[in-house]
């Protein structure tokens, strides 16, 4: 469902994602580890198309997301880490925009705003202005929205900042959930225990480069004593001299 | 050291790096600004001196007369002139000291930080000045050049007009920044309808005081002098620091030293007294209002399908989507947001006045074709100038405003084209509104010839569409997503560059139909004939330069947001 080819991303001379190449098959969820100023965040962006790869392709659902952005778009949903809303609309017009934008239309959609704002438990604040909804509202919008038109796949950059235990189990449990009904979920995160919990693969990037991907046993295997993914994270990403 | 002095230090720091990454903007875009704003400046300069003469002349024997008529109406007029600068000054302060001292994302920093209050009122207070009072600088030197080159004033003008600035500019900051502090400390308790009654009392009194003294000065009036000198006497009075700078500079243009230092003192002493007496009140009341705004409920409903606002998805129920999305969310924005909208209001107040004194001249005597072809021009100038304002003010920044938010529409399924047609027709259909009323019934009200009318509905009309892509295309080509707010993002150089190329296009359009038209009246063409074919290639050429106007921008910023990243 999301496959990166030789993927590459250059900042000037800074090299921040280095041809990575990667398959994440359909209804699997995908946690993406690694240290801060890895190339996780740049990857994301560019399997979204905010960011115009150096050289190499991502193909989701098998559309180029260069070459065929429109058609990628409509079957992608993103949720970044800082959500920027537009803070002058209400929860429920901020629903509405997202609705029109893909086009979305009928009493479907009116009733599917609603499940969701219900689901993700805003619904009580879905007349008020963005601007004063606190971090985890902002964020539970995000997710809200970002199920409105159904996506296929689901790209998710640290999800759990500004969210309380409740509201991290939730969003754990119903991503979980939804991936057994096919959808398929890119996450980057810090937080190992949850990767640990949830992934069905975990790809571990630094300085730019996909050190290893496999599943959670496939991982902890790697490591030279038996330990947590945070063990063998840490080993694996170490800095010489450290 | 000193915590206002250390704030200030880093301020002055990030400007020097603002101004620093000037090199690593497009040369060709600094280069334009630079050649424009000189050019703006030196066209300022050339407009005061050219009034200045004017007046010197309509003043007769200006060098023998011991009255020297048209010096005292140059210096009546320059009080004046201070007068409604230092209001101005006081409004802009009260705009920018709320957003400066109580909205900027550095105040909780700020604020947290072991300072006093009084130490973080002093160093944010010099930001409010220079915001405020950049473009009196840059506005008012071509015009203080002009008054002393034309009144042969002695050096020492220049250097009291430098001198008396500083302390000129701080009065009204320390009065706005004063205001500001009292209503934010008054304003949670009071109801918005009560404030808002207040303020619509206040530019009601305003736009009555205008207009009276408007009616009053004008010259077609057979003691128009007399007039004159009546009506600006009501604005003179000892208690003001703009009658302090004013006659303090004057005093030095005469040469008479002694009442430019008194004028001096006296404004520097009250700016020092005005400076220590706001500090004090923002040591004492500035963190109740702050704490006030901070912690009171901010819970607003809107509910869908309620006002005319909730309704605007159905009331566009003919626009597909995503066009419709968009424009309901820029209508929606634009009007929940008071920094737009006051400025709005506050423009078509000042229209208001315009259209209001459009009656008196259109009474008036002036029968002759050539002065009835000059109005009819001048006319049109003033219908797209207006219309220039209006799309640098709120169109050119509608794609930055999308700012950090831009990944919404980055990853919804259309293209970037559509979202910048968007842009150009919202712009095109709310602007035309306006100006082409205001065409019309200025038209109207002048009682210009059907020719000079139908002209200038078609000049604005075909502006509407050349500024409208001038300022979407800029808008694009030159966007600043880190601002949220609109005033800043039209002051910095993308804004700057679009207001310029407006105005030079208006200069353009406007200019090459006024040549054709005076002409006419002064019956330099040999046919009429020659007269409607000339006409026709004017009509054409605007059209066409209408054309690349509009569509060189949208092309231009177009291929840059696709190139973009985010």
């Amino acid at each position: 469902m999301i496959e990166t080819e030789r993927l590459t991303k250059k900042f000037g001379d800074n090299l921040a994602v280095d041809s990575l190449s990667l398959k994440v098959a359909e209804g699997e969820f995908f946690c993406f580890l690694g240290p801060n100023g890895a190339g996780k965040t740049t990857t994301i962006k560019m399997l979204t198309g905010l960011l115009h790869p150096t050289a190499g392709r991502a193909i989701l659902g098998g559309y180029d997301i260069q070459k065929d952005p429109v058609a990628a778009k409509r079957i992608v949903g993103y949720i970044p880490d800082a959500p920027f809303l537009y803070e002058k609309l209400t929860g429920r017009e901020f629903m509405r925009f997202v609705a029109g934008l893909y086009q979305l239309s009928g009493d479907g959609v009116v009733e599917r705003t609603e499940t969701l704002l219900d689901l993700f438990g805003i619904d009580d604040v879905g007349d008020q202005l963005i601007e004063d909804y606190s971090h985890g509202m902002r964020q539970k919008l995000s997710f809200a929205a970002c199920f409105l038109h159904d996506p296929r796949i689901v790209i998710v950059d640290e999800p759990w900042v500004g969210l309380d235990p409740k509201n991290i189990r939730f969003v754990k449990d119903f991503l979980r959930a939804r991936t057994r009904e096919g959808l398929t979920v890119f996450m980057s995160t810090h937080t190992l225990s949850i990767a640990e919990e949830v992934a069905d693969q975990i790809g571990i990037i630094h300085n730019g480069r996909l050190l290893h991907v496999g599943t959670v046993p496939e991982i902890r295997a790697m490591a030279k004593s038996p330990g947590t993914l945070e063990d063998v994270f840490l080993e694996m990403t170490k800095e010489e001299g450290e | 050291m000193n915590p206002a002095l250390l704030i200030l230090g880093a301020k002055l720091r990030m400007a020097w790096h603002e101004i620093a990454s000037v090199r690593k903007q497009s040369k060709l875009k600094v280069a334009v600004i630079t050649v424009f704003a000189g050019g703006i400046w030196l066209a300022a300069y050339g407009c005061f001196h050219e009034g200045f003469e004017w007046l010197i002349r309509f003043g007769g024997e200006a060098q023998s007369d011991p009255l020297k008529v048209g010096y005292i109406i140059m210096a009546r007029m320059l009080a004046v002139l201070g007068l409604a600068v230092f209001f101005m000054l006081v409004f802009s302060n009260v705009l920018v000291a709320f957003s400066t001292l109580y909205r900027s994302r550095e105040v909780p920093f700020l604020l947290q930080a072991p300072i006093s209050f009084r130490a973080f009122f002093i160093a944010r207070f010099w930001e409010c000045v220079g915001f405020s009072s950049w473009a009196l600088a840059y506005l008012g030197s071509p015009l203080i050049l002009a008054y002393g080159r034309s009144s042969g004033a002695s050096p020492v003008f220049y250097i009291a007009a430098v001198a008396f600035f500083l302390p000129f500019i701080i009065v009204p900051a320390c009065v706005g920044c004063m205001i500001t502090m009292i209503l934010a400390r008054a304003f949670p308790q009071q109801r918005v309808r009560v404030m808002i009654g207040l303020g619509v009392v206040a530019v009601g009194l305003l736009f009555l005081y205008i207009r009276d003294v408007l009616d009053a000065t004008r010259l077609s009036q057979d003691v128009a002098l007399a007039a004159v000198m009546d009506a600006t006497s009501r604005t003179q009075t000892p208690f003001l620091p703009s009658y302090w700078a004013t006659r303090g500079i004057l005093a030095a243009a005469e040469r008479n030293f002694r009442e430019c230092a008194f004028q001096f003192l006296l404004l520097l002493s009250n700016a020092l007294m005005c400076v220590w007496l706001t500090a004090e009140m923002a040591q004492r009341i500035f963190y109740r209002g702050f704490s006030f705004l901070a912690g009171q409920d901010r819970t607003r409903f809107k509910r869908l399908d309620q006002g005319v606002l909730g309704r605007a998805d159905s009331l566009l129920c003919w626009l597909p989507n995503p066009a419709r999305a968009l424009v309901v969310k820029d209508i929606k924005l634009f009007w929940r947001d008071p920094t737009q909208w006051s400025q709005f209001v506050i423009f078509f107040g000042i229209l208001a006045v315009y259209v209001a004194n459009l009656h008196g001249v259109g009474n008036s005597r002036y029968t002759s074709d050539m002065w009835r072809s000059w109005i009819a021009c001048l006319n049109i100038g003033s219908c797209t100038l207006v219309l220039a304002t209006l799309t640098s003010r709120f169109v050119f920044p509608l794609v930055s405003l999308e700012g950090r938010r831009f990944w919404i529409l980055g990853l919804a399924p259309f293209t970037f084209r559509r979202l910048v047609w968007q842009k150009f027709w919202l712009s095109v259909c709310t602007t035309s509104l306006f100006t082409v009323g205001l065409a019309a019934l200025s038209g109207r009200m002048l009682h210009i010839p059907a020719l000079h009318f139908w002209l200038s509905i078609y000049s604005v009309v075909v502006a509407n569409f050349g500024l409208a892509g001038l300022a979407v295309g800029l808008g694009t080509l030159y966007p600043n997503f880190q601002e949220d707010n609109p005033a800043r993002i039209v002051s910095g150089m993308g804004g700057t560059l679009n207001f310029l190329l407006s105005v030079g296009y208006v200069v353009l359009i406007v200019g090459a139909q006024t040549v054709i038209l005076q002409w006419h009246v002064l019956e330099r063409f040999t046919t009429p004939q020659a007269f409607w074919r000339t006409l026709g290639i004017a009509v054409l050429s605007i059209t066409l330069v209408s054309l690349v106007t509009s569509l060189l921008p949208l092309y231009l910023g177009l291929r840059n947001l696709s190139d973009m990243e985010f």
